[in-house]
């Protein structure tokens, strides 16, 4: 058994869906390369940008600080990067530090920001009340906010995520099972909004599966947090997830097709389905909202803050 | 014959119960499976048909959680 490409016996991946042998030089490379391709494909990256990362601490988004780092090397882009520590106890502080740690290591601009700190609440104490509407709600939707406005202050014309190949994919299903044509539009490589106080989004490892990011930090010895969030639950993404997964086992290319079926419908579906938001402004924070309050704002009301 | 697992915080030495013993057999009968784990032997990453053998440190990283 030998590496496909340099014939090392050292072999550290075998491809299902090609394959494939691949050594650790190799495989490093392989990801590198398919990374920058979805980049150049999609055109994620204008010379000039300066692109803010969201960066837990997790692999998928060290990977993705990592190969934009390459970008920032050949001087054609700048990067910046911020971390939401949503407050969660025995869990968030070690991604933190990670991210920390990286953001020095590169010598970047890189701002910590807490929903104590910007909500007055965390994440556990949100979760100790009786009528909460579940963790992930809440998580998704301050983070979002929080990546937004962190992405404005920095003055960052892009906001990169490390949304994987399976992330994806479960989006891709999710939605479609649910009939969610509207979720539908908004997926891909590249998301773009029509209020230009919301940041350009870009997600170069879409590409990339999950597992092979794991095995990417790993073989490049990256600091990362490996780690079960406390609140992680039987989510509906963890139902696709799983199903997704079983199939694959006998249709290795199954994510794949799923994903590149979707970029061809994507315009038909964004054409006929795209809403047009009328974008006025929270009367609470004055961030862009379709509503009197935005999204995080409404929560906040309801919680009392 | 036997060899030492290193998984989370658990160390410890167990027996090869037969010849061609690999990690993706390791993994089966730990019922972990594959898609979630990459597996060091003696330190170096290695494929799970890698054949397990006598003292080999095999270490099982797990880098996909739910959640």
């Amino acid at each position: 058994m030998q590496c496909s490409k340099c014939g090392n016996p050292k072999v550290i991946i075998k491809k299902e869906q090609s394959g494939q042998l691949l050594c650790k030089d190799c495989f490093i490379e392989s990801i590198e390369k398919k990374a920058i391709k979805t980049v150049r494909k999609e055109k994620l990256l204008d010379k000039g940008d300066k692109v803010l990362v969201a960066l837990s601490g997790g692999k998928d988004s060290v990977t993705t600080l990592e190969i934009l780092n390459t970008f920032r090397e050949m001087h054609i882009i700048d990067l910046c990067a911020v971390t939401v520590d949503e407050g969660i106890a025995n869990y968030r502080q070690e991604g933190v530090d990670i991210a920390i740690r990286h953001a020095e290591r590169l010598g970047i601009e890189h701002k910590v920001v807490s929903l104590k700190e910007e909500y007055g609440i965390t994440l556990d104490e949100i979760m100790q009340r009786d009528n909460h509407k579940g963790s992930c709600t809440y998580c998704g939707v301050f983070r979002r906010t929080i990546i937004n406005k962190a992405a404005r202050e920095m003055g960052a014309t892009k906001i990169a995520t490390g949304h994987n190949l399976d992330d994806e994919v479960q989006g891709i299903m999710m939605n479609y099972l649910e009939g969610n044509t509207d979720n539908l539009t908004k997926l891909g490589a590249k998301t773009e909004s029509k209020a230009k106080e919301f940041t350009v989004k870009i997600k170069p490892l879409r590409e990339i599966p999950e597992r092979e990011i794991g095995l990417y930090v790993v073989a490049k010895d990256l600091e990362v947090h490996f780690d079960s969030c406390p609140y992680a639950m039987q989510s509906f993404r963890g139902e696709v997830s799983e199903v997704i997964n079983q199939l694959a086992e006998k249709h290795p290319t199954i994510k794949y097709s799923t994903l590149r079926g979707y970029d061809k419908i994507k315009g038909a579906l964004k054409e006929e389905f795209k809403k047009d938001y009328s974008h006025g402004r929270c009367v609470r924070c004055g961030e862009p909202s379709a509503n009197e309050l935005c999204k995080a704002c409404s929560f906040l009301e309801e919680l009392g803050l | 014959m036997s060899f030492v697992l290193k998984y989370k915080n658990l160390e410890e030495e167990r027996e090869i119960p037969n010849e061609n013993y690999s990690i993706k057999d390791l993994l089966n009968d730990l019922e972990l499976s594959a898609q979630t784990i990459v597996s060091k032997q003696n330190g170096e990453l290695v494929i799970e048909d890698t054949v397990i053998q006598e003292d080999d440190e095999i270490q099982l990283v797990q880098i996909i959680y739910g959640g």
